[in-house]
């Protein structure tokens, strides 16, 4: 039997409480220190979901006088272009002094210029030219092809144009990828060639007509496929979803749409002079969905009806798809 | 009272602590250190996070780094077929943020380092006035598309199992070129499949192959399981004239190899749309007993008919017509037809077509998909009389 000592006295009420409250302080204390020791910003790979970057707008400012759509038909490259911006409001609109333009082009192929699978050469000579003459400081142009970049600007023609023109021709490497950030229908996280848009001011994409065996049509809005890195071609199963992504990746300064020689068939690599129609025609513009959609019903000569990813874009108010709602103008050379 | 000193309230016996060991009291000093300690460990460390911590060391995997076909195959083509020096444009190298020098060319993201293994012969052409650009170059049907990108769906419906590819320089014109491509499939029929969904109608028919033509930049043709295409940079006679020189030493060292493709040879040649060719490996007009048909579209007295052929023993043959026209008979009108030249012929009206459907030793054929019944028949016995061809 143990015996208790006469002169302890049990806790009483006041101890108690004193003992309860620095309890409860010893606890909010240590909640309040782990808080501010935690530091959710780490990304350990593997772990934790890497937030990438995202890109800024190059887009002009909404003109409500000058059209946002320009359709010229010629025969001659320079001058075809030449006229579509003369009635967008000429370069000197998108292009100020000093300005880092990048030129994406669509050079996924390596195929001979004629055959139309790949930006024009003199497509590309005609907007580096324009760009200069409105003040731009330099003109890069950047692509990253599945297939081997040097083989493919080589054989576009496209390494010729650069060297004439002093082009600085940005070749996709190992450290020119970035994680990219997006809140798409089905692109999240990618890695993207980012390098280019380190130095550029304004972008313009530029991009050929032609026909594409997954999704029906390749024009401004895929032409952005091809800044996207790793394995891309996972996504084709999902093709009318991530190209209309890209009208929410890309807000670029311009588009043009090479229709001098549209690839109506076995695209997108077509192979044969037969597949190509030669159509005469550049479109231009700022919004890609309404370009695309031009460029699907006249330059491909389809119905719009079957284009989903330009649906899924306008449904998104990422473009419109009704061109002929949209301030355009058209002149032939 | 001690009764009440002893006992609480809830008649539990009370427990005071009247001596604190000193073992206890340093072990838990002690503790209350380690407590402290480790929790400056933890703030520390994530203070300055190292993210490398958990970064694979790629050192680590080489010994499983297999070799990877394709993109990173084509870089010495690149450097290869640079054209002159003098023209070589600024080409803006990045260099890491460690100062390191750029990755080699080809190296860029989505592709792999290693060099990749050789998975066939080296294409060689022994052709005076010209020069290869570069390596070959080998993909397999699962890497095919970092050659032909969103084009190689279409080439793996008809299972291709590996392309060859690779690029000759013309002597005689500067900056001229000549690219050859050989997509082998799993056998004649697939190849010839592919080669006829792609046929050029404007093309102009080989002596040299079966199943070819010659287009304005190029020769295309199916040499046994291989579809051969062989693209000039150019319309310069020179580049012409060695892309053609190039398709008749091709078509000479590819073996020749028909097998499965009687069927197509019974396509008459009189009146065909050349873009029209089809191979339809199973389930033709939606029969399980048709298998490796080929069809095809014929002007015929001023309308289109669309044909078909099927080469099986004349059991199964005689079978599968009389499936055909129970089938029809389901689903419209059939009525059998006095015979033509040892064929057995029904005609059947279908959701508003019109099929003939003959059978014979052997062969079960017929026009579908007709507008005109009357026009149908007549096709299909004059094609059982020899007089299309």
């Amino acid at each position: 039997m143990s015996a208790s000592n006469p002169n302890e006295s049990p806790v009483n009420r006041r101890e108690f409480l004193v003992r309860l409250g620095l309890t409860g302080a010893l606890i909010a204390g240590s909640g309040l220190a782990a808080k501010k020791l935690w530091q959710p910003n780490h990304f350990v790979p593997g772990f934790e979901k890497e937030k990438g970057l995202q890109l800024k707008s190059y887009a002009p400012e909404i003109s409500k006088v000058l059209p946002s759509l320009a359709i010229a038909h010629g025969t001659d490259h320079e001058k075809t272009m030449r006229a579509a911006m003369g009635l967008l409001g000429g370069m000197e609109r998108f292009i100020q002094h000093g300005d880092v333009v990048m030129i994406k082009p669509n050079v996924a192929f390596d195929r001979p210029p004629a055959l139309a699978a790949t930006t024009h050469p003199d497509a590309l000579r005609a907007v580096a030219k324009l760009c200069f003459e409105a003040g731009a400081s330099k003109v890069i142009v950047a692509d990253n092809p599945i297939n081997s970049p040097t083989g493919c600007f080589f054989k576009s023609g496209l390494t010729a144009v650069a060297a004439e023109m002093n082009l600085d021709l940005l070749y996709p490497e190992t450290n020119s990828f970035a994680p990219l950030s997006l809140d798409g229908e089905i692109l999240k996280e990618w890695t993207f060639f980012n390098t280019p848009f380190k130095k550029a001011t304004k972008v313009i994409g530029l991009a050929p007509c032609k026909d594409h065996n997954l999704c029906h049509a390749s024009m401004t809005t895929k032409n952005w496929y091809g800044l996207l890195g790793g394995r891309r071609n996972q996504f084709h199963q999902h093709i009318h979803s991530i190209v209309s992504d890209f009208a929410l990746m890309m807000k670029p300064t311009l588009v043009i749409l090479d229709g001098m020689n549209v690839l109506m068939s076995n695209g997108p690599t077509g192979g044969r002079l037969s597949d190509v129609k030669p159509m005469n025609t550049i479109v231009a513009g700022t919004d890609m969905i309404a370009v695309d959609a031009y460029g699907y019903a006249h330059l491909l000569e389809r119905d719009i009806a079957e284009l989903t990813y330009l649906h899924k874009a306008n449904d998104r108010s990422l473009g419109n798809i009704n061109w002929k709602d949209t301030l355009y103008k058209e002149v032939t050379v | 009272m001690a009764s009440d000193k002893k006992y609480g309230s809830g008649g539990r016996k009370e427990f005071v602590r009247t001596k604190v060991p000193a073992v206890e009291s340093i072990s838990s000093a002690v503790i209350l250190l380690l407590i402290v300690a480790i929790g400056f460990t933890i703030w520390h460390k994530g203070k300055v996070f190292d993210p490398n911590l958990y970064s694979v060391r790629n050192d680590a995997l080489k010994s499983t780094a297999l070799a990877v076909e394709g993109k990173n195959g084509t870089a010495s083509t690149a450097i290869q077929t640079a054209p002159v020096a003098a023209e070589v444009p600024k080409v803006v190298a990045e260099k890491t943020a460690g100062g390191e020098e750029p990755a080699p060319e080809g190296g860029a993201e989505g592709s792999a380092t290693p060099k990749p293994a050789e998975k066939g012969e080296p294409m060689e052409i022994a052709l005076a006035g010209t020069k290869p650009m570069g390596d070959t170059e080998f993909y397999t049907a699962d890497s095919l598309y970092e050659k032909i990108d969103g084009r190689a769906p279409a080439y793996q419906s008809f299972n291709v199992v590996a392309l060859r590819c690779r690029s000759f320089a013309v002597n005689a014109a500067p900056g001229s070129y000549v690219d050859v491509y050989e997509y082998r499939f799993d056998n004649p029929v697939d190849a010839f499949g592919m080669f006829s969904q792609e046929r050029d109608p404007k093309g102009k028919p080989l002596e040299i192959v079966a199943d070819g033509y010659a287009a304005d930049m190029g020769y295309f043709y199916r040499q046994g399981a291989v579809y051969v295409q062989i693209i000039a940079s150019d319309m310069k006679p020179e580049t012409l004239a060695k892309a053609k020189s190039i398709a008749d030493i091709r078509a000479k060292d590819l073996p020749a190899d028909d097998n499965g493709l009687a069927g197509r040879r019974k396509l008459p040649a009189d009146g065909m749309l050349a873009d029209s060719v089809a191979y339809v490996p199973e389930n033709a007009q939606g029969q399980s007993a048709l298998k490796e048909v080929f069809q095809a579209k014929y002007k015929f007295a001023g309308a289109e008919i669309p044909f078909f052929v099927m080469v099986a023993s004349a059991d199964e043959a005689a079978k599968a017509w009389q499936s055909f026209q129970d089938f029809c008979g389901k689903f419209g009108t059939t009525e059998n037809l006095p015979d033509v030249n040892g064929g057995k012929i029904f005609r059947a009206q279908v959701f508003g077509k019109w099929k003939v459907v003959y059978q014979r030793a052997g062969e079960l054929g017929g026009a579908f998909d007709a507008a005109d019944g009357d026009q149908a028949r007549a096709f299909i016995e004059k094609y059982l009389r020899g007089e299309i061809k």
